[in-house]
């Protein structure tokens, strides 16, 4: 599918809260967003989501002859590929230049830095080396697909472990994982990709930008580092003329980027180590939470909170006073009570009027419950405010069962219990029609 | 600053319209339609195992020997005659291409453009130069589909002075399945706004002009100040439309006029609420049902 194309309004939007130091997340100009590192059951396969974009790396190897220019160094291969299911505008066909654009350069970063000791990967030299192969698929698109695919590429190949292989004289033996544990590669330093989209020809720039922030940029500039402060790579696409000293504060920004990414991969990778060793449960299953439908999470954004107190403080003085006062509740008997009146039945004929009451009473949010398996007759209409004290004394009933909205219903035996309900009841509910709830 | 909080609710089913007469033949991809192999097959069909075989979800139709299934959700379909509303995606060499919520993007020639001041001559290459003067990337055009390519894509005209770009308004991007197809998708809404319903889906409503402008032919955008009034007229109508996409109702100008009286009591942000959706579009429905007959 072609990518629907962004409004004027929206694109305008974007700039303009750029030009005011806002991001749509509520992000600082140098956050990055969250990343989250989780390893799978085999070695060398992980998981890593930086925000929303999901990139996933494999990596595994196999024995082959070695290219004829270069008979004692191994062979590494790096391939990124952009699922279908990563965004709309993946087709098959269709992502060849941006895929072309991303695969050149995780290669320059990875295969160019010699980040990976290719001579250790010889078995015997012109004959057998190990083929390395790093397969990154990139399973969902928020922005900024290079940094995540750079993290995953590294962090796999950290975690990746071969087959130990040993060499008498003219014999290879190639050790099974059951025969001899498998052998970590051998890493000398860990290059991270960070990318600076820059706006308005040059004269903003964010760090980490998202696939909205992508779509309005004029330029982006991608530096890979690695903790040691060594430049591995450095491309600027986009045609955007930036100052020398843009480029050095750049730098120094990616400098301390790459810090805490590498902390970060460090810490990851030690406890997926502890827990192997101990034997706990590993892989995607235990690392990937569970995502329910019915529960809508956002993670949290840090927010400059400091300026609230004074605008909550103008709103509240300018603001009128709320127009309907919520009647004080009355009490009938002890367990019932009733907040303001119901109005007047404004549907003239009904034809299904029982419908009509079940279908309100499921769509009403205080009480949720649908199936009512109550025992009991007690007629629970709109509970108390913040005020009023229930007290659930002398009653009739034995079994009494307080319905509140969050928690389950509990059955209460007990008598005098005073429960404040913290949900003030809202407009909506004074105005809907007093609930009774009988007994079906 | 109000705050309004609420918990996750079982959806409703959209509720059948009242007093339809059959019950439609609803089917899902891979449903058996029928096993007579008397029929001739039409769109969203294909045969399978001596079978008819829907490949498409929606409501089976049936012309004496054919049987085809209309699809309740795609992308839009150019017919000759249509009113589209689009968006410009890019400026090639003597054409436009629009994006009109199809398959393929539509083209809008330099030759099927009217010339500013109406005047009709050989289109020249400082035209194709200054191509870019009437129409950038980003615009939203009106336009009428002059025909339809064999691949399916849609080549667009504005010969007409009622077709141009458009100025300042709200875009409203419902199914192209649910506007319904009248004489005229121009309507001036006594409630005082306009609105252009595009059979691709795209909805424009925006504030009613003045005085017609009939030199300008709709390359002057209009980008005065619109008052706070007519912008609450336009909200009201964008989020009255919004919630009759969400119970599937036909849009046209008396369903949208009806469910906008029938929103009036309702503050504008509180038209959204799933309850009050459901209230001022089943008050619609009764309404439409009585003028009916």
């Amino acid at each position: 599918m072609k990518e629907t194309p962004l409004s004027n309004c929206e694109r305008r939007f974007l700039l303009r809260a750029i030009e005011e130091k806002k991001r749509l997340d509520g992000r600082q100009t140098y956050d990055y967003r969250n990343i989250k590192i989780t390893f799978g059951t085999d070695y060398g396969c992980c998981i890593v989501e930086l925000g929303k974009t999901r990139v996933l790396g494999q990596v595994s190897c196999e024995l082959v002859s070695p290219k004829l220019n270069r008979a004692t160094e191994g062979i590494l291969f790096f391939n990124l590929e952009l699922s279908q299911m990563a965004a709309p505008a993946f087709e098959p066909g269709r992502q060849s230049d941006l895929l072309v654009k991303l695969n050149r350069l995780l290669e320059r970063c990875l295969r160019n830095s010699k980040c990976i000791d290719t001579e250790s990967l010889c078995v015997v030299a012109g004959e057998k080396v190990w083929q390395i192969r790093v397969d990154l698929h990139l399973l969902n698109h928020d922005g900024n697909i290079i940094d995540a695919a750079s993290i995953a590429a590294i962090v796999a190949l950290c975690h990746f472990r071969r087959p130990d292989v040993s060499v008498q004289g003219d014999e290879v033996t190639l050790y099974t994982p059951e025969e001899r544990d498998p052998v970590p590669l051998s890493i000398h330093h860990m290059p991270i990709c960070v990318s600076f989209a820059f706006f308005q020809q040059g004269t903003y720039l964010l760090v980490d930008p998202n696939e909205r922030e992508e779509r309005v940029m004029d330029g982006l500039l991608v530096i890979a580092m690695n903790k040691h402060r060594e430049i591995c790579t450095i491309q600027s696409s986009g045609g955007i003329m930036l100052l020398k000293d843009q480029v050095l504060r750049c730098s120094k920004i990616a400098g301390v980027k790459v810090m805490e990414i590498t902390e970060l991969i460090q810490k990851a990778l030690e406890n997926d180590q502890k827990v192997r060793k101990e034997g706990g449960k590993f892989g995607f299953a235990e690392s990937i939470a569970n995502q329910r439908i019915t529960a809508f999470k956002m993670e949290k954004a840090p927010i400059d909170t400091s300026d609230v107190e004074e605008k909550a403080e103008e709103i509240i003085s300018e603001a009128e006073p709320p127009s309907e006062v919520v009647s004080k509740p009355v009490l009938w008997t002890p367990g019932t009570a009733q907040i303001g009146e119901g109005i007047e039945n404004s549907w003239g004929d009904l034809e299904d009027s029982e419908k009509e009451d079940d279908d309100e009473g499921g769509s009403d949010e205080a009480i949720i419950l649908d199936s009512i398996k109550m025992d009991t007759g007690v007629g629970i209409s709109n509970i108390g405010s913040q005020d009023a004290p229930i007290v659930l004394s002398d009653s009739e009933e034995e079994e009494m069962i307080i319905l509140e909205p969050d928690k389950n219903p509990k059955k209460i035996r007990t008598q005098t219990i005073s429960a404040t309900q913290e949900k003030a009841p809202s407009k909506k509910s004074v105005k809907k029609r007093k609930k009774k709830r009988a007994t079906n | 600053m109000a705050m309004e909080m609420r918990l996750p609710v079982p959806r409703k089913p959209v509720s059948e319209s009242l007093g339809r007469e059959t019950k439609k033949h609803l089917v899902v991809p891979g449903d058996t339609i029928t096993t007579d192999t008397g029929f001739m097959r039409g769109h969203g069909t294909y045969m399978g195992e001596e079978k008819l075989i829907a490949s498409v979800a929606g409501p089976v139709e049936r012309v004496n020997k054919l049987i085809c299934v209309k699809a309740l959700k795609t992308r839009y379909n150019g017919e000759v005659g249509d009113i589209v509303v689009g968006r410009i995606t890019e400026v090639q060499q003597k054409r436009w291409k629009v994006e009109t919520n199809s398959r393929l993007d539509s083209v809008l020639l330099l030759s099927s453009m009217n010339l500013p001041g109406g005047e009709l001559r050989r289109r020249s290459a400082e035209d194709e130069l200054a191509m870019r003067g009437f129409l950038q990337e980003g615009d939203l055009i009106s336009a009428e589909v002059q025909a339809v390519f064999s691949d399916g894509a849609v080549s667009l005209h504005t010969r007409s002075l009622k077709y141009g770009k458009l100025g300042q308004g709200v875009l409203v991007q419902v199914p192209p399945s649910l506007v319904k197809r009248q004489k005229t998708h121009f309507h001036d809404l006594p409630c005082g706004a306009s609105v252009i319903l595009g059979n691709n889906g795209f909805i424009w409503i925006y504030p009613t002009p003045e005085h017609k402008e009939e030199d300008a032919g709709g390359f002057i955008a209009n980008l005065e100040p619109v008052s706070l009034a007519d912008r609450e007229v336009i909200s009201r109508l964008r989020n009255c439309i919004v919630s009759l996409v969400t119970q599937r109702m036909l849009l046209y100008d008396t369903s949208i006029l009806y469910c906008y009286e029938a929103s009036l009591p309702h503050q504008i942000k509180d038209i959204l609420k799933p309850e009050v959706m459901e209230e001022i579009v089943m008050e619609t429905r009764q309404r439409l049902l009585e003028q009916e007959g």
